[in-house]
Formats: C-alpha cells, structure tokens, sequence
C-alpha cells in the first residue's frame, strides 16, 4: 500500500479512534504545517534551510493560520481513512466526529517510527522527521513502546537531529513555533 | 520562493499577519493598564501626594510619554523584539539586558500577586465574611487553572472588557458629578491638583512611584508588533495615545474621587485601600461601593491577571531560552498550548507573597512599590540604550529623540526612584544585589548571557 504524505500520518497518530485530538490545535496545526514542507522539501534536491526566502517559519505559520488541519482532515476523508460520524448526545445536541475507518491505518502511520526507535530498521530522512514531530508534539505515548516518556523523546530527538540538515533544522523550527504559540498574546 | 509557490501549490495561504490596527493596539494597551485601575490604590496614591493625586498622575504621565517615546525608537531598531531585556541586551550589551530583565522580573512576577491581593480586597469590601486570603486563594486558583486549560484573551473579548469598564467609569462619573452638584462632598476644588500647604517635590515623586502603576502596561503594546498593520511607527502611536486616553481617565475619576472622600484629612494620615469606594458611596451609596468594588475584582483579578500571565510567561521563555533562568522555565504544555511551568511557579509565588502580603497594613503600597522600582529601573536602562544605541554607537544626530528626550526621561524616572517606598528601594537593591550574583555565578559556570534571535514571536519589554 502507498504511504500516505507525511503531514496524514502525523494527524493520524495525533488523534485516537474517535477522532479527538491528544494535543493543542494550535500546536497540532503548527507540527501539520511543519510536516507538510517536510515533505516537499524531501521531494527536491536539497538546499539548506536557512537560504530559503521566505523563512520556514514564516512558511508554517502562514500554513498553519491557513488551516491545514481542516484541510490534512478533508484528504483523509476524501481518500477513506478516516469517516465523518454524526450524531446527537442525549438526543439532542448534535455532534460531528472524524473517525479512523481502519486502525490499521493509524498503526502503519507509527510503524516507521517505532522501528527506528526500535532499531529494527534505519529511519529515512522521511521517518527522521516523523520522529522529530512526534517528539515534539509530545506523541510519544501513541507509539506504545515499553520505554520511560523522557528517554522516548530524547532518542526521537536524537533521530531527527541525526538525519540530513533540513529534517533537524525543520523540527526545531516546529518547536520554537509551538513554544511561541504557547506564549502568544491572542490566541 | 521556490518554498513558498510549494506551500501554496500545496492549497496553504500565506496569512501571516492578524492584522491588529491601531484602535486594537490601544484597546490592548487599556486593557492592560485597566482603565480603572485607580479604584484600588486610590487611598495611597491621595494619601503619599498630601491629597494631590491629581497631580501625581499628571506627573506619572508625562514621565511614562518620554518612556513611550523611547519605546518607539528602540521597537523601530529591533522590531522583531518588544523587551526592555532585549533592547538592553543588544543595545547595550548581554550582561545589562540579563541584569535588567533580572529586574524587570521583579515588576513581572509580584504582578499577578498584587491583582490577586486587590481584587480579594475589593471583594472582602462587598463580602466581609470571607477572609482577604481566601479570595487571593480563590482567585489565584481560578486563574491558574483558566491559564492551565489554555484560555486567552481574544480582540473581541479585549474590546468587550474595555467597554464594561469603560461602562462602570462613566457611571461613577455621572454619579460622582451629579453628587458633588447636589453638594455632596467638598465641592469642585483645585486642591487635588495643587495645594500648596502639602506640596514639596520628595512628596510628589513618592506619590508617583506608587501612581506609575496604573500605567504600567502601555508597554504591553510591544508584543503586538508583529500584528500590527502598520508596524514599528504604528506601535510606538499606540503607545501613546493609550497612555494619553488612560492619563485623562485616571486624572478624571481620581480627581473626582478626592472630592468626595469623607474624611481627607483622616486619609492623609492613615492611607485605605478601600478609600475609592468609600468615595463611591458617598456619591451613590452602598450599590455604588459594590459596583466598583466588583469592577475592581473582575478587572483585577480574572482580566488583568490573563494579560499579565502572558507577559511573565514570555518574560520567563525568552530567559530560559538563552539559558539566563532555569531550562525548565522555557517548556511548554504541547496538550494545552500554554507554558504549564511557569504559570504554575507564579502561582505559587503569588499564593506565597500575596499571603504574607494580606497579612500587612501596607502591603498592598509594598507591592505596587516593589513593582513600580522594578518597572522604573528597566525604564531609566531602555532610556540608556536608546542613548547607547542610537546617539553613541549609530551616531544619530536626531538629538531629541535619540539624547534629550531619554535624558529627561531618565531624570524624571531616577527622582520618582530615589523618593520611592524605603522598603521597597531596600528590597529593590536585594534584588539587583542576587541579580549581580546570578550574573556572577553564570559567568563561572561559562555560560555569559547571550541573546538569541527568536525567528517569531517576541517578549514584552
């Protein structure tokens, strides 16, 4: 089966099977849009980070404010992985959820990550990345590895920060702008 | 742009800016300042100034306008950063931004305290069965978990809170007036403005170091650089206009107060922290005491400690993040999108110090003086690195903005200083005093402060 592009894995792992979010919108959207050049970024040949114009940053916030988390949700919809699921709660009020069709798909998004963090395969820079997002979003307990939450991010950091300079210079760029959002005056 | 056509190949629009315009800013800047924040200290500022608080922030206007210029021309060098701790890092040199910001904690973290400890006041004022430190509990734990649960202030909300104070001012005003037409009080005076019988400079300059206060906050505006619509220059308008609007305001409802309090002599010499709505009563009776009094614990203690919040927290970030404060300072809860480490240690610190502070007749004159030198002294250093920046190093011939106005501005600062709350100068000097050791002690550990360039985003002052 294909991968799904980057930024769908993430949200998949990023949400459970109902469809509720283990992180921020803000935060989520941020790691979405980071995600989502990554990929771009892997499908060129390279060029540093720091020679692009605009800024990265400047590229994920736009991206971010843009609304690519309704978007990455609308793709998943559209190519069957996830449902929209309606109902109302006590018989009233109506609820609209977006839920995993399969839980396999949610199982190959993480895989890559938790054989590189196994060892049981070398992660591409692709993996590296996903590795570099999970830890950022602090998603680590969504891999269901046997291994203390501190130590987990640290080896996800240590992948990310190993692979080719646009994968570490991108997820630390991701994690100034969720500590920036966290910070920001309005939301 | 090869990566930009890629994003927006990629269906993502380029929405940067919020577009916060100057109205927003100014709203901002009000919120911040609480456009009745003279309700709560009141009786302190009447009672240091010899019954001339009119005067005292007539004097803390002007003083904090040069601030609000100097403002504008270092937001202008350095727009990406809106803090005294930054502009006095890179305009003068890291150690001074780190020994500033190290002062201007001092402001940032007894803040949320001294809200805490004047909205319980006020609230004890209307429900005097319930103790003063278990509405600072209350209102400490309310917000922290609002904070926690990641929620903000909004633009729409900002207006809506402006216009409800706004609202509970102009009828103490109309009811004030109306009072004092009616021959209520003491009749239309001159004397909160000058009375010559109390007037010496060493008293009006300790009366403007406990008035500064309500203006603190006009700098506030600095962190929306980056929203705003018309950048640098538009910041450093804001700046003023807000502190212009908030001085008529202030110099309005504190002068109509004077002229209503019951007993001046008696509050000259023994200053209340409910003397504001003693005076409310007076005009209107007791519903007019509790409508103030609940505009003051709502402004103060859920409103104002939001936006205060926000300032310590990216205070905290930006100093952690050069490695100046502990590490553990600068992470953020990714689950709520707030900084949980620090809201968390200001609380306890403000349950701490807001507890020990009820438990004085003064302490809530202590606090504002404690905060107001650690404001004023970041001040007098901004006005240096104007100095610093713009007339030494850049060789600026602009001799107004970039040497006169910061000198007088400076000036002013270092009197209102110098005549300030004994306690508060003898804290203030302890507190710079473990600012030089901490200074010290990074330079043993080899880790001299040094400032990054933060890509997005900025912290106040």
């Amino acid at each position: 089966m294909d991968r799904l592009p980057l930024h769908q894995d993430l949200y998949l792992i990023a949400h459970d099977k109902s469809g509720k979010a283990f992180v921020h919108p803000t935060s989520l959207s941020l790691g979405l849009a980071g995600a989502a050049l990554l990929d771009r970024l892997l499908a060129e040949p390279f060029t540093p980070i720091g020679g692009r114009d605009p800024a990265p940053a400047a590229l994920i916030k736009g991206a971010a404010a843009g609304g690519i988390y309704e978007r990455t949700r609308e793709e998943l919809l559209g190519s069957g992985v996830l449902v929209r699921v309606t109902g109302r709660r006590l018989g009233m009020l109506p609820y609209t959820r977006y839920e995993v069709a399969d839980i396999a798909a949610v199982v190959r998004a993480s895989s890559g990550v938790r054989a590189a963090v196994e060892g049981w395969k070398a992660p591409d820079a692709r993996c590296a990345g996903l590795c570099g997002l999970v830890a950022v979003l602090r998603l680590e307990e969504q891999l269901y590895l046997d291994q203390p939450a501190a130590k987990l991010v640290a080896r996800l950091r240590e992948i990310a920060a190993g692979a080719t300079p646009p994968v570490g210079e991108l997820v630390e760029t991701v994690d100034t702008l969720v500590a920036e959002a966290a910070i920001a005056v309005y939301r | 742009m090869r990566a930009q056509q890629n994003i927006e190949q990629f269906g993502y629009r380029q929405e940067l800016h919020r577009g916060v315009g100057l109205a927003d800013l100014i709203f901002y800047g009000l919120a911040y300042m609480v456009p009745i924040a003279p309700f709560a200290i009141f009786g302190n500022v009447y009672s240091e100034s010899g019954g001339m608080p009119v005067l005292a922030y007539l004097v803390g206007m002007i003083a904090l306008l040069f601030t609000a210029a100097s403002y504008a021309q270092m937001v202008k060098a350095f727009p990406l950063s809106g803090s005294v701790y930054n502009y006095a890092g890179r305009g003068i040199a890291p150690p001074v931004g780190f020994l500033t910001g190290w002062m201007v904690l001092l402001d940032y973290i007894l803040v949320p305290c001294l809200l805490y400890l004047v909205a319980s006041i006020a609230m004890n004022a209307s429900v005097p069965a319930v103790p003063v430190w278990a509405w600072l509990v209350g209102f400490a734990a309310v917000n922290t978990a609002i904070n926690l649960r990641g929620i903000k202030m909004t633009v729409r909300l900002t207006r809506i809170l402006i216009a409800v104070e706004l609202a509970v001012l102009a009828l103490f005003l109309l009811v004030g007036v109306w009072a004092l037409l009616r021959g209520e009080g003491h009749g239309f005076s001159f004397s909160p403005l000058f009375n010559a019988d109390t007037f010496t400079w060493p008293v009006m300059f300790a009366a403007v170091s406990v008035a500064v206060l309500s203006f603190l906050g006009f700098d506030g505006i600095s962190m929306l650089v980056e929203e705003s619509t018309g950048g640098s220059a538009q910041v450093g308008r804001a700046m003023r206009v807000a502190l212009l609007l908030a001085g008529v305001l202030f110099i309005t409802q504190v002068w109509v107060a004077a002229l209503l309090v019951p007993d001046p002599a008696g509050l000259i010499e023994h200053p209340s922290d409910t003397a504001f709505y003693d005076a409310a009563a007076v005009a209107g009776g007791e519903w007019l005491r509790h409508v103030t009094t609940a505009a003051t614990a709502l402004s103060w203690g859920l409103v104002n400690t939001m936006v205060a919040q926000v300032s310590v927290s990216r205070l905290l970030y930006a100093m952690a993040r050069d490695r100046q404060l502990p590490s553990f300072l600068a992470k953020v809860s990714v689950r709520h999108s707030v900084p949980s480490n620090a809201i968390l240690l200001i609380c306890l610190l403000s349950i701490g110090v807001g507890l020990w502070s009820a438990a004085r007749d003064d302490g809530v004159a202590l606090l504002s003086s404690l905060i107001n030198m650690g404001a004023m002294v970041a001040f007098i250093v901004l006005h240096a690195s104007v100095i610093v920046h713009h007339a030494l190093r850049s060789g600026s011939d602009r001799l107004w903005a970039h040497l006169v106005s910061p000198l007088i501005g400076a000036g002013i600062l270092v009197f209102v200083v110098i005549n300030a709350n004994i306690m508060a100068q003898l804290l203030g000097l302890v507190w710079l005093g473990l600012g030089v050791l901490a200074l010290i002690t990074l330079y043993a550990l080899g880790r001299r402060p040094t400032l990054r360039s933060m890509p997005a985003g900025s912290d106040r002052r």
